[in-house]
């Protein structure tokens, strides 16, 4: 028992490795853990395209905060 | 999941860790993006999806290494048992792959790119959430301008800004249908004529020249499909139009539905495409993947690249049909076929078969079953409308069977007369510019040829046989189409055979054609010569009388005692019911002998062939003959008289030379006689007869060539039994001098009978004067009368001499005749060079 859920553990490592060279051959710049949270929601059943859409919006309100930082800073 | 997300924004946003209530507003923000229904509509197909990625990846990097790297990659996660939605993750990575991260841009190295590569996300993201969010224009202006961005904005600056494509294109789509667009118009759609664009210039906007060409070009197609739009239209109004150019019209509107079909599809795209521009309205420019799907003009123009072409040909066409109609219309188009562009040639081909159905409709009937099926006239055959209804006019004639009970009025007869040949040569007209020229001149005959026997059988001869014909006609006869001119043909040459063959079967078995050919020439050309004979002995009393003193009763009486008695009864009783014997005109002074004439009557259809003109000359063929048979048969009677009775009874021994003399003008006078009437049975009626005979056992060609045939027989005979010469004025030169020469042959008949008679009487003196010699007693004597005798000798040298120049004169034009019958018969008649040593001898004494 314990032998397969090291084996689960191990292919689960394997394959976030995978995805993660994936997404930075395609320039995603996500992270790992970020991408292991992202492949989980999926695997939960939301939509991908939706879910690069909620990342797309995140990084811009991103941005958007640190420039207002910025400006803020600089005011 | 809510979790997921918690620690999804807590990673991409480090603000919001400290920042509670803008994390709980992002994350039901994020909530909401998910639950949206973006991007639902994706397949399931993994292998696209990689093809999609490898694109991408190759497009960034155009070495291929990465791309190789992901099909490494791709290969493996596919092995890896742990996730069960591999494809979605791959899809996951791919939006966000394409939609580069801001940070990543490098404003200065790629200028030209700048504009475009806007992210679809986005612009998703607006249509589903109903909040804004501002800060993306500024993300979205690059930092450094390019020049295009600069020249657009100079254009903004001085309100003479470029007209959005999309917009052009809608009008474009209108111009397509024909229909003037709110920037581009046509200039007038009333007058065809002039195809003029016009571009409603807006205050605001400004058409480039570029696209202005573009449009032209496009519009192009656009003006082609009014005309034939028009063209369709008209003729679909009117009455009227030949089924040739129905058909046509019919081929011209599928066309066009296709052509709508085509705009439909172009215009569903158009919107497809106007609609995610609508809700980019405020982004720079089309997305990545609408340059790739949407449409534009210079797309548009290829798609409408093949349907200018087509609308080219058929626009041609349109223009041809508008002057020209039924087969002429087959022909114009059969024009375009010898095309070296395949797309022409199947084009036009297409547009054929479709065209030339009714044609060949109308074929069909017109080849099978000889019935001209054209409302209108667009065959190459035309009916003559006054003959139209002659059709049955036979019918009401009696048949040719119908008993002996002969004919009816002179006027009646003629009338029918003229029906058959009329009826057949005029009934249709060949009207070759209405041939189509795929058939052939040729074959256009034949088939002209066919159906016109066709209709002669059915109409004129009343065949009884004819369904069977009719039968054995379709049986042979495929459809007829255009893409199959061999088969076309062998059913033409077929049909042909067939009906011509029918036509011959009709006349010379059902109608004894070939027996009534033979009884004119046997009894109006005199070859039944007991027959001629025999008339001639018993009707010779009669006609010495002048000419109102004969009555057709008595001719006719006698002419049925000729027939009786002579071997002519044995012909077929439908052939001596035809006969006939009339008198011509006569004018006061003329006798018998002008006036007589023999007459044989033929009825429909023969009177096809022998139609009234052949049957004058086959009076003016008897005239001459019983002419010449006439002299014929005086002189040997004459003959028999000198030769017999002036020898043995006659003894009057001072007159001896003049019956020597007699005797050699009167042997001369026979052997021109004979001669001549040799010749013109022997040489010119046999060997004429014969060619036809000839033809008759072949019986190749068809009625016409019957009537052509039979036609050249007849003049043949006219002219070389007439001795007329080709040369103009002095046709019948010679005609005169043989009359003439039978003229003095009669005369001097006429004056060795007197000779005849008075030497009879003197000899009959003077045995009566030897009687009481030998003791009779036997009345008083007679004075001699002998001052007659000088008058008659005179009369008799007068004639023999008057022949002699004559004879010599015709025989010296006979020689020189064009003709060579004719001069041989000159060298007959001096056959020892008798008239030249004569016409020597005279010179000689000059």
């Amino acid at each position: 028992m314990a032998s397969r859920d090291a084996d689960r553990i191990t292919s689960a490592q394997q394959t976030l490795d995978i995805l993660y060279e994936m997404s930075q051959l395609l320039n995603t710049q996500l992270d790992k853990e970020t991408l292991a949270t992202c492949v989980s929601m999926i695997e939960g059943g939301v939509n991908p395209e939706a879910l690069a859409a909620v990342i797309q919006e995140l990084r811009r309100e991103n941005a958007a905060l640190s420039a207002h930082t910025d400006v803020n800073k600089e005011l | 999941m809510a979790s997921n997300l918690d620690s999804l924004v807590c990673s991409l946003v480090p603000q919001a860790r400290h920042d509670q209530n803008l994390r709980d507003e992002l994350v039901a923000h994020c909530g909401e993006i998910i639950h949206s229904h973006i991007g639902q509509s994706n397949e399931p197909d993994i292998g696209h999806l990689a093809d999609s990625i490898k694109r991408h990846l190759l497009r960034t990097s155009p070495n291929g290494v990465p791309a190789l790297r992901f099909s490494n990659l791709l290969a493996r996660l596919l092995e890896q048992p742990v996730l069960s939605r591999k494809h979605a993750s791959l899809s996951f990575l791919h939006a966000l792959g394409t939609t580069p991260a801001p940070s990543t841009r490098s404003p200065a190295a790629l200028p030209a790119l700048t504009l475009p590569p806007q992210p679809r996300a986005p612009s998703r993201l607006r249509s589903g959430t109903s909040t804004p969010s501002q800060p993306v224009p500024t993300i979205a202006r690059p930092k450094g301008k390019s020049r295009a961005e600069i020249l657009r904005e100079y254009r903004a600056k001085i309100d003479r800004q470029h007209l959005p494509e999309s917009v052009l294109l809608r009008d474009t789509l209108f111009l397509l249908q024909g229909i003037s667009g709110k920037y581009v118009q046509f200039a007038s759609i009333k007058d065809p004529e002039s195809n003029q664009l016009v571009f409603k210039d807006d205050s605001r906007y400004v058409i480039p020249p570029p696209t202005k060409a573009l449009i032209h070009r496009l519009a192009e197609v656009g003006y082609l499909y009014i005309r034939v739009d028009s063209f369709v239209r008209e003729r679909e109004g009117k009455a009227g139009i030949g089924m040739i150019e129905q058909s046509l019209c019919h081929h011209l509107q599928s066309q066009l539905t296709e052509y709508y079909r085509l705009i439909a599809v172009l215009e569903s795209q158009m919107s497809a495409s106007q609609n995610s521009e609508d809700i980019a309205e405020g982004e720079a420019g089309p997305s990545v993947r609408e340059e790739e799907t949407g449409l534009t003009l210079k797309r548009l123009d290829v798609w409408i690249q093949e349907w200018r072409l087509r609308m080219r040909m058929m626009s041609v066409c349109v223009e041809g049909a508008r002057d020209t109609h039924g087969g002429a219309l087959v022909n114009l188009i059969h024009g375009y076929t010898d095309n070296g562009d395949p797309f022409v040639r199947r084009f036009t081909d297409q547009l054929l078969e479709e065209v030339s159905k009714p044609f060949f409709a109308t074929l069909h009937n017109w080849l099978f079953s000889g019935e001209l099926a054209d409302p209108f006239s667009e065959f190459f055959v035309a009916v003559d409308p006054a003959l139209a209804h002659l059709q049955y006019v036979q019918q009401s004639a009696s048949g040719p069977l119908a008993g002996d009970g002969g004919f009816g009025g002179e006027t009646e007869d003629l009338g029918e007369r003229e029906g058959g040949l009329k009826l057949w040569e005029g009934k249709y007209q060949f009207r070759t510019e209405m041939l189509p020229s795929f058939v052939g001149e040729a074959f256009g005959r034949k088939i002209f040829s066919t159906g016109k026997s066709l209709n002669f059988i059915r109409y004129s001869c009343q065949d009884s046989d004819w369904v069977a014909t009719r039968e054995k006609l379709s049986n042979t006869g495929g459809t007829l189409q255009y893409s199959d001119i061999a088969g076309l043909e062998r059913s033409i040459d077929t049909a042909y055979q067939i009906a011509s063959r029918r036509l011959f079967d009709i006349f010379f078995e059902k109608y004894g054609l070939l027996h009534h050919l033979r009884a004119l020439k046997q009894y109006l050309l005199l070859g039944h010569g007991d027959f001629a004979d025999q008339l001639m002995e018993s009707l010779a009393p009669n006609l010495a009388r002048p000419a109102n003193t004969l009555y057709r009763h008595n001719l006719t009486a006698t002419l049925e005692t000729a027939i009786r008695q002579s071997s002519a009864q044995a012909d077929p009783p439908d052939v001596l019911r035809r006969l006939d014997a009339r008198m011509l005109e006569y004018s006061h002074g003329e006798i018998g002998w002008d006036v007589f004439t023999l007459e044989y009557k033929v009825d429909a259809p023969i009177d096809t062939v022998i139609d009234a003109d052949a049957m004058t000359k086959y009076l003016k063929l008897f005239n001459h003959l019983w002419r010449l048979k006439r002299v014929e048969s005086a002189l040997s009677t004459g003959w028999m008289r000198i030769a017999g009775g002036a020898r043995t009874f006659l003894r009057l021994p001072e007159l001896n030379p003049e019956w020597h003399r007699v005797r050699i003008v009167m042997a001369e006078m026979v052997h021109f006689v004979r001669q001549l009437a040799a010749y013109c049975q022997l040489e010119v009626v046999e060997c004429s007869w014969k060619g036809l005979a000839e033809f008759a056992g072949r019986r190749a060609g068809d009625l016409d060539a019957l009537i052509a045939a039979h036609r050249a027989y007849l003049d043949r005979m006219v002219k070389k039994v007439l001795l007329l010469s080709p040369k103009a004025g002095r046709e019948e030169l010679l005609l005169a001098q043989v009359r003439e020469l039978f003229a003095t042959i009669l005369q001097f008949r006429e004056a060795t009978d007197d000779f005849y008679n008075f030497c009879l009487s003197e000899s009959a003196r003077r045995d009566a004067a030897r009687d009481p010699v030998r003791g009779l007693y036997t009345g008083g004597l007679r004075e001699a009368r002998a001052d007659a005798l000088p008058g008659i000798l005179a009369r008799v040298h007068e004639y023999g001499d008057a022949f002699s120049e004559r004879v010599q004169a015709a025989v010296l034009g006979l020689q020189s005749h064009p003709d060579l019958d004719c001069r041989f018969l000159g060298v007959r008649l001096s056959f020892s060079d008798f008239y030249r040593s004569r016409r020597e001898q005279a010179q000689a004494k000059a």
